[in-house]
């Protein structure tokens, strides 16, 4: 059938698009199903599981069956609904789950034999041989699952996030919906509606009724001109609110650019966070339907959403139609189609008093028993007093009732409680804080009562928010009471579908009954009803219906489901809010980040940091090239490694120096001003927090220095400590990561490369000897700090200046070092220099070991109290006798493998035998064979021995000898030179 | 004066500048900061003659201007101090409190509209879960920003100030950037 008369639609505009490549034309204000019922089209996709011809069932967010895959290429999107889909013009929809052809499917062999597909298949079929499930049946069952296809290329579109206040987010902007808008933002509170619709109306646009004495399109009209002259009130068109979350905060997705022709063309959509300190449920409610044999075929649709499609957009899948309902309203759609010049075949009302609206058959106390027609509806059977018929007719209208959308309300629990005078769940306690429902949401079936509802509605969150709302004036509307007869479905032999998405008949509900799945929850997951991605909106409340038949209990005693957001399905690409790629998360880079970058060097991600990891030169092959030359040139010059990223705080004030005493385990009420101690900070429960070094520049400041790692977790702890441990200490405590730049200056010639920057200094080993700092200026003035500390092993000293100079401080001291050999290194020699020195780094200080472990017990002062003191002398802890050791492999091939779980030579490689683990390992230029730090049994009283370290994942086994961690200059001479 | 060049805390040769549609970023390093923490029985001091303000707020003199950050702590900024030892200065005039260098810890980024308060207020919804309305001319805020820790002030209905992490400001510029040019393709395409 072509177009009817009137609509909302823009009749002056054509858009041309495609479906499943043939063009057709619809207008402005068309969804893809308007416009392809207009065009003649019933049949839009194939059911999941059977692969039966499906056509549209609903109008709206709910719709179950006509799922496309939109655009192509990248942009392609599968699952889509054309229901909602907003026309325009070069829009390409493919259907989807068929081959190779809509109108001839493959899979539709599927149907024929559906005995093997019902109700929990994956559990009984299949089973035999046992080897085929894993190899054939459950890869075929996979690839053949889902409807739609990804395209599996990255999403090019741009998505972005948002936040949102106000007094009150108004969900839904049918009659409700706007009244309490309006009520709301009359006062001048701020004000939210939001709605899925790229029109506001609701159900009113689809109605035929007046207000008062005009149109509902009139009345919305004046609505919408007053909404959108409040400033205090912000409309959202295009807005899916799909999830309630804690304290008020409500998810939406706002569809930007989805209905636009060029979807690159700025943000696709927008997450939207809102806050709302008050929020009124105007959903409205979803029909549903009645299931009877063969209901599933295209042109059987949902009375309301034939109604619809002929009211709003003007189209009608059929010239002849028939409607099948157990209440009044389905009459109102014969009556409203007839007017628009609609044959009516019939009503066929299961209630034996049906009157009819209009000029048209009634066939009361009758059922609809069978349909005909393969890709779309011809005739219905109907069945009265025991006699059948035929009816021809192209559309069958089929109203079972409404169920109000109530899910937003489930979101954090609260259930579904069941009404019997209005044979529907209406919204419950327990739901979000300040959520009220309104409207057909709330059981209210009229317009009449859903202006009302929604006005008392706002009065009344209002009054909660100190506000007094005058009632506003509300149009005469339709407000005749629905009458409707609880009739679920009509019993039979062939198969009636329930959940058109999952495939789900009543069939499988009574084998679920006959197998004992009778729990609400059990029928779920047996059936997989409810369980696609329109959640069962058309289906859930009917299922339990037909199970409380089946059990001969109550619907409420059978039982409901609760909901989880989100309410329509919302896409991945949106939830990431447009962090995605290389602006996943921020990016730290330190102050020679570019100097470092202009030298060809990889970096590697320490946290948030990006760290040069080595500076390969011309010739160089392999990373190993760079690491050892650097590491060598580090031992026989001069080495200089950007080590900013170590946490810094600046610690001050007159008890600065007491408070590091307490927060470390070993003690500093004897560092004199001028001086760096080596530190170590213990957890609450004595476990080894984080090390580093604590600089006493002054005597009422210092600057304690922590791994990259635990930059922030130790500030906080620090924190924490200041606040609420000791607020009586006269402590101030800032972080300065940021604020310095710092250079690690390491090897024999660090003091003669130092001496060619530092202004008229004495740096010598007399005036800055090992563990001293001091403040001091360099490049002709530049405010520097020069620590004299060393995690290589070597004479090395660490030298900060403010961080716009850091860059260029390096770039001098590499080119004064020239002849020194001066070689910039990067975290890869950073760390092979730390391990054959023996020190302890992240992976030591993995939350796991204690200061016993790490060699480093006598360290924990009994002299005093400080955080983790007490615990790390408790039983378990010190029974641990693992410690650190050196290992080093016995043949100069052999890989040194991190993870690596330690044995003793020869045992057998099983858990009971671990002894320990190597928490790091390198190869050491140094000593030319692959070393490594471990946690050891008894380790050092080992010393000499050969074990094994087995890592089995890669079947290596290594045999390592225990040495001292201490691979070079074990006495320390070097560093203090 | 050191010879040393100095580089920018996003990285690039002159400090950085976006338009899109009536919002215009800009790189300020000219600030020199410095953080004022009082220590025990220490009254507040009026460096420069800024006043120190209270909870949430900042206050603006000729010298510059002073944010509150947390109980008794506070940053001070002064345009075109940056190359100076900012925080000497402050210890001169802050008396008997802890005062600490913070010029090169932030990245500053100034945002301005040029008409009025609506793309600011546009922006800050596209950026930071907080009521714009709370953020009114005269209040600083700490708050996430694309995942990062920032301060945002609000100088004045059509303009904002933002402080960031140096070691991030690339990303943190990005972010401002790419939620200007969204909104503007948004609202002009």
């Amino acid at each position: 059938m072509s177009r009817l008369d009137g609509g909302l639609i823009d009749r002056s505009r054509t858009l041309s698009f495609t479906f499943d490549g043939r063009r057709y034309v619809g207008h402005p204000g068309d969804t893809l199903a308007s416009a392809l019922l207009a065009n003649g089209v019933r049949l839009m996709g194939r059911s999941f599981k059977y692969h039966r011809p499906r056509g549209v069932l609903t109008a709206g967010s709910e719709e179950p069956s006509a799922l496309v895959e939109l655009r192509s290429g990248a942009r392609r999107e599968p699952n889509t609904k054309a229901t909602v889909t907003e026309l325009y013009d070069g829009l390409d929809a493919m259907s989807q789950n068929r081959w190779p052809s809509l109108k001839f499917d493959a899979l539709g062999v599927n149907d024929f034999v559906s005995p093997l597909f019902a109700a929990g298949f994956y559990y009984k079929t299949f089973m035999w041989p046992k080897a085929f499930w894993e190899k054939l049946y459950e890869p075929a069952i996979r690839r053949a699952a889902g409807l739609g296809r990804l395209s599996m290329e990255p999403d090019p579109d741009s998505y972005d996030k948002g936040f949102l206040h106000c007094d009150l987010l108004v969900i839904g902007a049918g009659a409700a919906g706007l009244v309490a808008a309006l009520t709301a933002a009359r006062t001048g509170k701020r004000v939210i509606l939001a709605d899925e619709d790229f029109r506001l109306g609701g159900r009113l646009l689809s109605e035929s009724h007046t207000l008062g004495d005009a149109p509902a399109t009139d009345w919305l009209a004046g609505r919408e001109a007053e909404l959108s002259s409040l400033p205090n009130l912000r409309i959202m068109r295009r807005t899916t609110v799909f999830g309630a979350y804690d304290h008020g905060i409500y998810g939406a997705v706002e569809r930007v650019g989805d209905h636009a022709p060029d979807a690159s063309n700025g943000v696709r959509q927008t997450l939207w966070r809102i806050t709302a300190r008050r929020t009124i449920m105007a959903t409205g409610a979803t029909e549903r339907h009645i299931p009877f044999a063969n209901n599933d075929r295209p042109g059987i649709m949902l009375a309301g959403a034939l109604r619809a499609y002929a009211n709003r957009w003007a189209a009608c899948p059929a010239g002849r139609v028939a409607i099948f309902t157990n209440n009044d309203d389905g009459h109102r759609t014969a009556s409203d189609l007839a007017a628009k010049g609609v044959e009516i075949a019939g009503v066929i009302d299961t209630r034996a008093d049906a009157q009819p609206l209009g000029d048209y058959p009634v066939f009361p106390g009758a059922v609809v028993t069978g349909s005909k027609g393969r890709l779309g509806l011809n005739s219905v059977e109907i069945t009265q007093e025991g006699r059948t018929q035929t009816l021809t007719c192209g559309a069958l209208g089929v109203s079972g009732g409404w169920n109000p959308n109530l899910q937003l309300a489930s979101h954090h629990r609260g259930r579904p409680v069941w009404s019997e005078e209005k044979l529907a769940f209406l919204p419950g306690e327990g739901g979000p804080r300040g959520l009220v429902p309104a409207g057909a949401a709330n059981g209210e079936g009229s317009t009449g009562g859903a202006l009302s509802s929604g006005a008392r509605a706002a009065q009344a969150v209002l009054a909660d928010l100190g506000v007094d709302a005058a009632m506003p004036e509300l149009p005469e509307a339709e407000d005749t009471p629905i009458k409707q007869s609880a009739f679920w479905y009509v019993p039979g032999t062939a198969r009636a579908w329930v959940d058109f998405q999952n495939d789900v008949t009543v069939k499988d509900i009574a084998l679920a009954h006959q197998e004992n799945m009778r729990p609400v929850e059990h029928l779920k997951r047996w059936t997989t009803l409810g369980m696609a991605t329109d959640q069962g909106k058309t289906s859930n409340v009917t299922a339990l219906a037909i199970m409380a038949e089946l059990t001969g209990r109550s619907i409420p005693e059978t039982g409901t489901t609760i909901f989880r957001p989100p309410y329509t399905p919302v896409s991945l690409g949106v939830l990431g809010g447009g962090d995605t790629g290389a602006e996943f998360r921020p990016l730290r880079l330190t102050p020679t980040h570019e100097w470092a970058k202009a030298r060809g060097a990889p970096f590697t991600e320490v946290g948030p940091w990006m760290r040069a990891q080595y500076f390969p030169r011309p010739g160089e092959t392999h990373w190993r090239d760079s690491v050892d030359r650097e590491v060598l040139a580090t031992r026989a010059g001069v080495g200089i490694c950007d080590v900013t990223t170590l946490g810094k705080v600046d610690v001050q004030g007159a008890d600065a120096l007491e408070f590091v005493n307490r927060l470390y385990c070993n003690g500093f009420k004897t560092l004199k001003v001028g001086m760096v101690r080596y530190g170590l900070m213990l957890r609450e429960d004595g476990i080894a927090m984080d090390d580093g070094t604590c600089a006493r520049l002054a005597e009422d400041h210092l600057v304690v220095t922590t791994t990259t790692s635990q930059a922030g977790p130790v500030y906080r702890h620090m924190e924490f400590a200041r606040q609420c441990l000791w607020p009586d200490l006269d402590v101030q405590l800032i972080s300065t990561t940021d604020a310095w730049a710092q250079l690690s200056v390491a090897g024999p010639h660090a003091r003669r490369l130092l001496e060619r920057v530092v202004d008229g200094v004495d740096i010598s080993n007399d005036a800055c000897p090992f563990m001293s700092c001091r403040e001091l200026t360099v490049c002709g003035g530049l405010r520097a700090r020069l620590f004299r500390i060393s995690f290589s092993g070597e004479l090395a000293y660490e030298l900060a200046v403010p961080a716009r100079y850091g860059g260029a401080l390096m770039d001098r001291l590499v080119t004064l070092g020239e002849d020194l050999g001066a070689t910039p290194y990067g975290t890869e020699a950073l760390s092979v220099l730390r391990i054959e020195k023996g020190h302890a780094a992240g992976n030591e200080l993995n939350g796991q070991t204690t200061a016993q472990m790490l060699g480093m017990g006598r360290m924990v002062s009994n002299k005093k109290d400080s955080i983790g003191a007490v615990l790390s002398r408790r039983e378990g802890l010190c029974a641990d006798r693992r410690t650190l050791v050196g290992l080093q492999a016995m043949d100069a091939g052999a890989k040194v493998t991190a993870g690596a779980h330690l044995l003793s030579d020869g045992a057998e490689e099983r858990t009971e035998m671990d002894e320990g683990w190597i928490s790091s390992a390198c190869h050491s230029p140094h000593l030319g064979v692959g070393i490594g730090l471990g946690f050891l049994e008894d380790g050092a009283r080992r010393m000499g021995e050969v074990i094994t370290a087995a890592n089995p994942l890669e079947g290596q086994s290594t045999r390592l000898r225990v040495v001292s961690p201490h691979f070079i200059d074990p006495d320390g001479g070097r560093v203090r030179d | 004066m050191t010879d040393l060049i100095p580089s920018l805390a996003l990285g690039g040769d002159a400090p950085r500048a976006f338009d899109a549609g009536a919002i215009h970023l800009a790189e300020n390093p000219g600030f020199g900061i410095a953080s004022v923490a009082l220590r025990r029985n220490c009254p507040p001091p009026t460096p420069f003659g800024v006043p120190l303000p209270g909870t949430a707020e900042f206050t603006e003199a000729e010298h510059g201007l002073a944010l509150w950050t947390a109980q008794n702590q506070w940053m001070l900024l002064a345009p075109g101090r940056a190359e100076e030892d900012f925080a000497g200065a402050v210890k001169v005039e802050a008396p008997g409190t802890s005062v600490t260098e913070q010029t090169d810890a932030w990245a500053v980024i100034e945002i301005r509209s040029s008409d009025g308060e609506g793309p600011i207020t546009a922006l800050l919804e596209k950026l930071v879960d907080l009521d714009p309305a709370t953020l009114g001319p005269g209040r600083v805020v700490r708050t996430g920003l694309a995942h990062q820790s920032v301060y945002v002030l609000r100088r004045n209905a059509a303009e904002l100030t933002v402080l960031g992490m140096r070691s991030a400001g690339a990303s943190l510029w990005n972010a401002l950037e790419t939620a200007a040019a969204q909104l503007a393709a948004v609202r002009y395409s």
